[in-house]
């Protein structure tokens, strides 16, 4: 088969950057350490959220030092704890789950993205910097509000946080 | 006419029955065009917050399904039946076995898509208790109406019969020829239906096991997981599905207008083998931000679909320089002073080039979409949309669009009412979706999601990088406005088309290629094998995925409700009823108060 | 139009041409769509996607 020089060279050119192209991505899995949404956690009954004890009060909660665990449950139209209050410079895991329909978890303009489905939990760990105020949005369509969909995670400082969490204002 | 000598005569000519069907299969395919493109820019106005007074927001995404269904299914297949209807007949040079067979595939096609069209454009009629408001990818457990699900089997199977119409077609002409090469189009016709065949067998499954018994009562539950993986078992090769058509022409028509003929037939059946090997056992990468799924799984996937990249980057190369070839004939000189000798005043090959171009900006995007951890940063977000603008939405439609000037004359006997009209056209689609998936893709980056009637939050806003939101709005408003400009313009030439008289002279030959197929080892044409590691492949890369799914959620799903989107109707009249009630008790006591008091 | 691609394709039919065809200007324009590709990979992967907030670790 005849195949032109400069087409073969095109050829090594396109494998080479497709190789580049996993290269980075597996450089980003190990050197800064981005992990995907996986099957970490097991199956859940959706239709019966209210007996499970992480999902029936959702809530953030200190799980280690400087470790936390935000239980978050997405359902027709909205997200549960709202606001989404964590400490700054933390490791915090987020646990998604969904009451009904399939919905999508995003904190807009960051990484932080998930789809939520319901039967199954999304577990995603994030490393929260200094205090800052984002915006949750339903990224997946889900029914005839999906645009009123929305939260807020709130990063605060380690004081404001303990205040709250003492306070015991509900979050 | 029939005095015309063999090479003058046109397909019209030679095959009125077989071009028949390719002007119904158009025909059907431009109406599905028309009326996605007016969703098209009813969503457009409406999600950028420029005018929402023509639908609610609820039913925003009655036609964002009507959209995503009518141009990504409709009008791409319709196309792509009629257009290998003629590349199978016209490069075999023979009929169809049996035209009463052709008919029956197209009225099978037409008529699923008119079921699930009707239970989709119900859904803007309040008093219709039907609805499938569930956009065009209908993951469980929203539900839309059984006639939606139906209409889609109905349609699937009306494909499946078209693709065996081109493979007895095909294999009477191979008894008749028994030691020819197959010929070029042929043989992209069969490996992208052999593509199809394995594609859709996951989403008729889903469709005819799971959906529709559960969308009639038979059954009261379904895995959305496992549901949503068969699905993009499906939607992912499907983008191949729409594609492959887009590279036939580009391969076999492209070369021929610019003025030269294809660089090398060898390399344009591999890139077609390549499709028909690595488009399906991809599927997942859709599904990287799923919970549920093991990241090994999403690794392999990403693996397979960054090799995707070669088919997709070499055609770039072999296209290129069949224009370049063309282009020298003609006269052109130079480096790159060769580009100016191309025929830029003729609307099908500036189409196709306009449209190619938009393809190497997509196959950028593209390669983000497939890096498996950045698809954080744009997964459903207005990127994603940006991005298939430019691929099915540009590379393909345009093609489409812009080949229709030179098919069309081609199966009609009547020249193309105007050049000029066409010239401005594919140059305003263009333009239009650049600023379009431009501004989609900068929005993407902030976050901005897809899918959404009212992209504005109370709570929060959006970052501003390259442009602010706002701004970016009115960059999409305006891109999708020429869209439909160009659409209106594309149609109204072509109604204005089938008003001329029917002339002679159309007739076109298409010219064989510098490294002809006797270049190309024979194995290439071993279907059969290719076919067998094709499917060998599929079960590789989804056996244990699919079994995993399984295994955690359990065939029907692990306790997850129905949502229909079909009964609302029906609840808020109950709830409406309720009301009335109600308030006319309230009402009462309060007059009954006022009289005791 | 009409007869099939392969009865015209004979080696005399086009033989000489293929090899005397040099498609350079193809290979410059790919190679410069090659470097606007890796340029924006590096940028949209190492700056953009690695640079935002709330990279997720696990
Ligand atoms: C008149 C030209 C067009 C305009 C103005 C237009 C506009 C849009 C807009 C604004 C969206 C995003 C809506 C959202 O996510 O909220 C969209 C989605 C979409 N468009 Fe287009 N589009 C046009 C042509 C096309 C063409 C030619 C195709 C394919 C052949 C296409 C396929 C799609 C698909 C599949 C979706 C996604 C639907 C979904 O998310 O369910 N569009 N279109
Ligand atoms: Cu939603
Ligand atoms: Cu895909």
């Amino acid at each position: 088969m005849h195949i032109h020089a400069y087409e073969k060279l095109w050829l090594a050119a396109s494998v080479l950057l497709i190789l580049f192209l996993l290269g980075s991505v597996t450089y980003g899995a190990v050197g800064p350490g981005v992990a995907m949404v996986s099957d970490s956690e097991p199956a859940i009954d959706a239709g019966a959220l209210d007996e499970d004890d992480r999902f029936s009060e959702p809530r953030v909660e200190q799980v280690g030092e400087n470790e936390y665990a935000a239980y978050v449950v997405a359902r027709q139209f909205g997200f549960q704890p709202d606001p989404i209050v964590v400490p700054a410079n933390s490791t915090v895991t987020f646990y998604v789950t969904s009451a009904d329909v399939i919905h999508g978890f995003e904190v807009a303009g960051t990484n932080a993205n998930t789809m939520v489905v319901p039967g199954e939990v999304s577990e995603i760990t994030v490393e929260t910097d200094g205090p800052a105020e984002y915006g949750i949005v339903c990224n997946e369509y889900c029914g005839a509000a999906h645009h009123a969909m929305e939260g807020k995670l709130e990063v605060v400082s380690q004081s404001a946080y303990e205040e709250r969490a003492s306070g015991g204002d509900g979050e | 006419m029939s005095e015309a000598i063999e090479g003058d005569r046109t397909f019209a000519d030679k095959f009125p029955e077989e071009a028949r069907v390719v002007r119904a299969a158009l025909l059907g395919s431009f109406l599905a065009l028309t009326l996605g493109a007016v969703f098209g820019i009813i969503q457009t106005l409406h999600r950028t917050g420029v005018f929402r007074g023509l639908i609610s927001s609820t039913d925003y995404y009655t036609s964002l399904t009507a959209h995503g269904v009518f141009l990504a299914l409709s009008f791409t297949t319709f196309f792509l039946v009629g257009l290998f209807t003629w590349a199978v007949v016209r490069s075999l040079d023979r009929p169809v076995i049996d035209i009463r067979i052709t008919w029956t595939w197209y009225g099978l096609m037409a008529a699923g898509m008119t079921m699930t069209g009707i239970s989709i454009l119900a859904g803007f009629v309040n008093e219709l208790d039907m609805s499938a408001d569930v956009l065009f990818t209908f993951y469980a457990p929203l539900q839309a109406h059984p006639m939606f699900y139906a209409g889609l089997a109905v349609f699937i199977v009306g494909s499946w019969i078209a693709g065996a119409d081109y493979f007895r077609t095909w294999l009477a002409w191979k008894r008749e020829n028994p030691d020819e090469r197959i010929p070029l189009q042929t043989f992209m016709v069969l490996t992208t239906m052999a593509m199809w065949y394995i594609a859709s067998s996951a989403v008729a499954a889903s469709v005819l096991i799971f959906l529709l018994p559960w969308s009639l009562g038979l059954i009261d539950q379904v895995n959305p997981t496992l549901t949503r993986t068969l699905f993009w078992f499906f939607g992912h090769p499907v983008v191949y599905f729409w594609l492959m058509p887009a590279y036939l022409l580009w391969y076999t028509v492209l070369p021929k207008i610019a003025g030269g003929r294809l660089f090398s037939d060898p390399l344009a059946r591999v890139v077609f083998v390549l499709f028909l090997l690595l488009s399906t056992p991809v599927g997942i990468h859709h599904q990287y931000l799923d919970p549920g799924i093991a990241e090994g799984f999403k690794f392999i996937s990403m693996t397979n679909t960054m090799f995707l990249l070669l088919p997709s980057l070499l055609t770039a190369f072999t296209v290129v320089a069949s224009v370049e070839y063309g282009a020298r004939q003609r006269g052109g000189t130079g480096l790159l002073g060769w580009l100016t000798d191309l025929p830029w005043r003729d609307p099908a090959f500036t189409g196709m080039m306009l449209a190619g171009l938009m393809f190497a900006a997509g196959g950028f995007s593209g390669m983000v979409n497939a890096g498996m951890n950045i698809n954080y940063m744009i997964h459903n977000t207005i990127w994603v949309p940006g991005h298939f603008h430019l691929t099915v939405g540009t590379a393909v439609a345009l093609t489409f669009m812009a080949a229709t000037y030179w098919l069309w004359p081609q199966i009609t006997n009547k020249p193309i009412y105007s050049r000029a009209i066409g010239l401005v056209q594919v140059v305003v689609w263009f333009v239009g979706m650049a600023l379009m998936s431009n501004a989609m893709h900068a929005q993407g980056i902030l976050g901005v999601p897809r899918r959404t009637a009212e992209p504005e939050y109370s709570g929060f806003d959006y970052p501003t990088m390259f442009g602010g939101f706002e701004e970016l709005n009115i960059q999409i408003a305006i891109g999708g406005t020429l869209l439909f400009v160009s659409t209106v313009l594309f149609i109204g030439n072509l109604v204005l088309t089938m008003g001329n008289p029917k002339i002679s002279g159309l007739a076109e030959e298409l010219p064989p290629a510098l490294s002809g197929p006797d270049d190309a080892p024979r194995v290439l044409d071993n279907l059969r094998l290719w076919v067998g590691i094709a499917v060998t492949l599929v079960v590789l890369a989804y056996a244990l995925p699919l079994a995993a799914i399984i295994n955690r959620g359990g065939l029907l799903g692990p306790g997850v409700g129905t949502f229909p989107v079909w009964l609302t109707p029906v609840l808020d009249a109950l709830a409406n009823g309720a009301a009335a009630v109600v308030g006319g008790v309230v009402d009462a006591s309060a007059s009954l108060a006022e009289v005791v008091g | 139009m009409g007869r099939n691609e392969t009865a015209h394709a004979s080696a005399e039919d086009v033989g000489g041409e293929t090899e005397e065809f040099d498609p350079i200007g193809t290979l410059t324009l790919i190679a410069i769509y090659f470097a606007i590709l890796v340029v924006s990979w590096v940028y949209i992967y190492y700056i953009e996607f690695l640079g935002r907030d709330l990279v997720i670790v696990g």
